[in-house]
């Protein structure tokens, strides 16, 4: 199935902004981070087609995944 | 219209009109960290003609802070935040009401801290006390406007009352990536200034913009994209 991957802020950097990608059927959320080996505590928020949810999500063909990074400063 | 305001107001005419300014004059806002967006934040309010500044830090000025932070100069190095604070702004406007508070926010003491405030800033640099900040502020019945920035980055929103929009948003980890990515001049100033806009309009009456929803804003591609919060 394929999967539309939004990044975002710092998660952007040494990677892409936005890429559709295959995945196999039943993948979750948890495994488009590892597939960028991005760690979960540098994704603070993760959007499935513009909804909240958390890294056991699990994907459907066309779905947009859109992670962000915590950006905490003042 | 405008020969009624004070020629210091008379450029915010008509963007903002004689009622609005009058409400801004009668306004309290209370700004969270005196750093690089809290100092910005107070700077544009004092100049906007906000009457009360309720301003928090218990820090002092170091020379790290020179690179952005408004009441960080070569002149106040090691005096308080709030100290330098006071010296910039009642430079800017006498008029305004300061409220200074040499300390740190906790849960404990945000009653005591935003007493006659009508809205609070977030200008803390901690992921855990802004989550703290807006339970705070929901248990005192303000809206809060927050902000956070990292390097080229930062987001920024409103919450009422029962919205949570910061504990839903920064549930996750403590670290937030400008430990790593550092404060360049331009972020805080951009997102105080944000901030700054959705405050002004919440005290005229307007609607928040930026209410169950955020911008995030990335300054290295230029794009500013808003998300709801669903």
């Amino acid at each position: 199935m394929q999967v539309n991957v939004k990044l975002f802020a710092s998660l952007r950097e040494g990677r892409f902004k936005t890429e559709v990608v295959d995945f196999d059927s039943n993948s979750r959320v948890i495994d488009v981070m590892n597939k960028y080996e991005l760690p979960p505590e540098e994704v603070a928020i993760c959007l499935v087609n513009g909804r909240d949810a958390d890294n056991e999500h699990v994907l459907q063909n066309g779905d947009t995944v859109s992670l962000f990074p915590p950006v905490g400063g003042g | 219209m405008s020969n009624v305001l004070p020629p210091r107001y008379q450029r915010n005419y008509k963007s903002i009109s004689v009622e609005d300014q009058a409400k801004l004059a009668k306004a309290a806002i209370a700004i969270v960290g005196c750093g690089g967006l809290g100092g910005s934040m107070a700077e544009e309010f004092s100049r906007l003609g906000v009457g009360k500044l309720i301003l928090i830090d218990g820090d002092h000025v170091e020379e790290s802070n020179l690179n952005r932070q408004l009441f960080a100069t070569e002149e106040t190095l090691g005096i308080k935040k709030v100290e330098a604070a006071r010296k910039r702004l009642q430079a800017v406007n006498s008029t305004t009401e300061l409220k200074l508070i040499y300390d740190w926010f906790d849960e404990n003491n945000a009653a005591n801290f935003f007493e006659g405030a009508d809205l609070v800033c977030d200008a803390l640099d901690s992921i855990s006390r802004r989550v703290t900040l807006e339970k705070a502020c929901h248990s005192l019945g303000l809206p809060l406007v927050y902000a956070g920035i990292a390097g080229w980055y930062g987001m920024l929103g409103v919450s009422f009352p029962g919205d949570f929009s910061v504990s839903r948003l920064f549930r996750h980890g403590e670290k937030g990536v400008e430990k790593t990515l550092g404060n360049p001049a331009f972020t805080p100033w951009v997102l105080a200034s944000l901030s700054v806009v959705e405050a002004v309009k919440i005290i005229v009456g307007r609607e928040a913009s930026l209410r169950n929803s955020w911008l995030q804003v990335d300054l290295l591609d230029m794009e500013f994209e808003r998300f709801e919060l669903m």
